[in-house]
């Protein structure tokens, strides 16, 4: 049986799809009591691995575990962890209540559980309404609710919030962050860093199948330089002032500005103070997630710049 | 298991399928029941004219005696279990379309404890179709022919017997093909095509082609059709009197199980077809990548 650590454990995970590698030797650990945050641009495999660890799609080579057991050995899988997937679907003529009345059944939970979760979905009163004609954001709803059935202790998340109203998007955080805060462990995917930077605690951030990054989501706001950008009225006496201050990284802008690096906003006036120049305008940059996001990721299918539209001649060819 | 096997009953009982399925199988035996009834009634009522009672009084047989609505079950009852083959396809092909399979993969301990549920419940699924169909093909003969035409009580509960077998064996036909073909629309015209056209044309070609007749009686529907056909035979011979040699070959073609073995042997036949379809469905199933 597994070993109720709540553990996620990913090593050297590789999937492939005829010629494509959808994952290749993934490696990274979910810790309970914190939600993680899966990133990655479109196609980075996300997906992929999330199946693999709840057993719905084979391993090339590599482990993926829940509590220290692959997921068909976990006993009553349903009890143990819960997940909201993309392609999970339901059955348009079959209402709420009953879809989730039969997984109760093959959990082994009380039919009760199923009217508790749509409740705590919000979708209490579309109980015997068939699902089929449920919006995008109530179809994730469900999806959340199904997850829930079990009282799982482990929850795996791959995109959920698609589709979700921002009170929706703004319930599932409170909802993870306090799930979390039980002691159990989440992990949630997404390709926007945005999306989930305000819920999540640890990232792993993977692109083209590989591990970009790892660890908690602080430590990459601090790997971030902050930059201060300074329009002083002599740029060149500035450079010097500040190369004598110790700063090197420094970079000049073609609108005349002075991009300097490494230090905050009042180090540089203060220099430029002593130097006698005068400071006309001074900037700080935010440790952009966003931006070490797309760093770390770029590369991959990223797209062209559209051409620049022209008129065709003659109108509608 | 037992949970499983509840989520599968619940499954097939929240949705429509098993009654819209339901309608068309009593109807095709009701109305098959009434026509074997009305037909055996006037073939008998032919024979039992004065110049026909002369012409078989000088050949020594008997047709007044003949229970020619018997030939209609077997039949009837091949027919009518297209219904629970469909419903079968359905099981696995169904949730793959739906993706309601990912989910039913996510709350099962293993995709073998998933399949063996479906199996069950499936199973009583076929056998409560089948219990419908030789009820209303019962009901079609009573109402249309008088107990002359009609089985004794003995004989009754060995048609219902290889009627309910036959519907649960077609039934986990479908199942395992549905898991081996997961696509709803593929597959049961598929299995429609080939249980109402392709195997016809295969046993005419067969004939044709001078292959030994009994050929026909290890092919899926050549079997399944010989485990009711040569049941409503054996009745039928049992009560007839006095039946010409080569008659017997034309009563086993019009029953439906023209080739066909004896039926137990038939219904053999038809479940190793199952079990590999079955087989077959229960390898793609358990190693199907989920995406
Ligand atoms: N069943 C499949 N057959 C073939 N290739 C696949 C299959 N599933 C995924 N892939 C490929 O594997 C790669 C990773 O896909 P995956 O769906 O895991 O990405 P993702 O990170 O979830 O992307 P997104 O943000 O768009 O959801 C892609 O190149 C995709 O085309
Ligand atoms: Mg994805």
């Amino acid at each position: 049986m597994h070993d109720g650590s709540g553990l996620i454990a990913v090593q050297n995970l590789t999937k492939q799809f005829g010629s494509v590698t959808a994952v290749q030797n993934l490696s990274f650990t979910v810790s309970p009591g914190s939600v993680t945050g899966f990133l990655g641009p479109n196609g980075a495999g996300k997906t992929t691995t999330l199946r693999m660890l709840l057993g719905l799609v084979k391993p090339t080579s590599g482990t993926a575990t829940i509590n220290g057991r692959p997921f068909h050995q976990l006993g009553q899988p349903g009890r143990v962890v819960g997940a909201v997937l993309e392609a999970q679907g339901f059955h348009p003529n079959r209402t709420a209540r009953n879809h989730l009345r039969v997984y109760a059944a093959a959990i082994g939970v009380p039919d009760a559980q199923a009217d508790q979760v749509l409740g705590l979905v919000g979708l209490g009163t579309a109980a015997d309404r068939n699902v089929g004609g449920f919006s995008l954001g109530m179809k994730q709803r469900m999806a959340v609710a199904t997850a829930l059935l079990g009282d799982p202790q482990v929850l795996v998340l791959d995109e959920p919030a698609n589709g979700l109203d921002p009170e929706g998007i703004a319930w599932l955080r409170n909802f993870l962050q306090s799930f979390a805060r039980m002691g159990r462990t989440v992990l949630i995917s997404s390709h926007l860093l945005a999306e989930v930077e305000q819920t999540v605690d640890q990232v792993v951030i993977v692109s083209r199948g590989q591990t970009m990054y790892y660890g908690p989501l602080d430590h990459l706001r601090q790997q971030q330089q902050r930059r201060v950008f300074v329009q002083p009225s002599d740029v060149g006496a500035l450079a010097t002032a500040l190369r004598e201050a110790g700063v090197q990284a420094l970079e000049q802008l073609p609108d005349g500005r002075l991009a300097v690096s490494g230090v905050d906003a009042k180090q540089v006036a203060d220099t430029a103070l002593r130097a006698g120049v005068s400071i006309y305008g001074i900037q700080e940059e935010q440790a952009d997630l966003e931006q070490i996001f797309f760093r770390l990721t770029s590369g991959q299918f990223a797209g062209h710049a559209p051409a620049p539209y022209q008129q065709q001649q003659g109108g509608w060819a | 298991m037992g949970d499983l096997v509840q989520a599968e009953l619940r499954k097939t009982t929240t949705t429509t399928l098993w009654w819209a399925l339901l309608i068309p199988t009593v109807l095709v035996a009701l109305g098959g029941g009434l026509l074997s009834g009305l037909l055996g009634q006037s073939i008998v009522e032919v024979f039992s004219s004065s110049e026909a009672e002369q012409l078989s009084d000088a050949l020594g047989v008997t047709p007044d005696q003949w229970k020619f609505s018997l030939l209609g079950i077997g039949r009837t009852i091949n027919l009518a279990t297209m219904f629970p083959l469909i419903f079968g396809a359905m099981a696995v092909a169904g949730e793959v379309g739906t993706r309601t399979i990912t989910t039913t993969f996510l709350t099962a301990p293993s995709r073998v404890h998933a399949m063996a549920a479906k199996l069950m419940v499936y199973a009583l699924w076929g056998a409560i179709y089948g219990l419908a169909i030789i009820g209303f093909v019962a009901l079609g003969i009573v109402l249309t022919s008088n107990s002359g035409q009609m089985p004794d009580a003995g004989g009754w509960a060995m048609l219902a017997l290889v009627c309910v077998l036959s519907s649960i064996l077609m039934t986990m036909f479908g199942v395992g093909l549905g898991a081996l073909i997961p696509n709803s629309a593929g597959v049961v015209v598929l299995l429609i095509m080939y249980f109402l056209v392709i195997e016809n044309a295969l046993q005419l070609g067969l004939r044709i082609s001078g292959v030994p007749e009994t050929a026909v009686g290890f092919l899926p529907n050549g079997s399944v059709d010989g485990l009711t056909g040569s049941v409503a035979v054996d009745l039928f011979l049992a009560d007839a009197g006095v039946v010409p040699e080569e008659g017997v070959y034309w009563l086993r073609v019009v029953a439906g199980a023209g080739g066909a073995q004896a039926w137990w042997l038939s219904g053999l036949i038809f479940f190793a077809w199952v079990a590999a379809a079955f087989g077959g469905g229960w390898a793609r199933m358990t190693q199907k990548d989920i995406t």
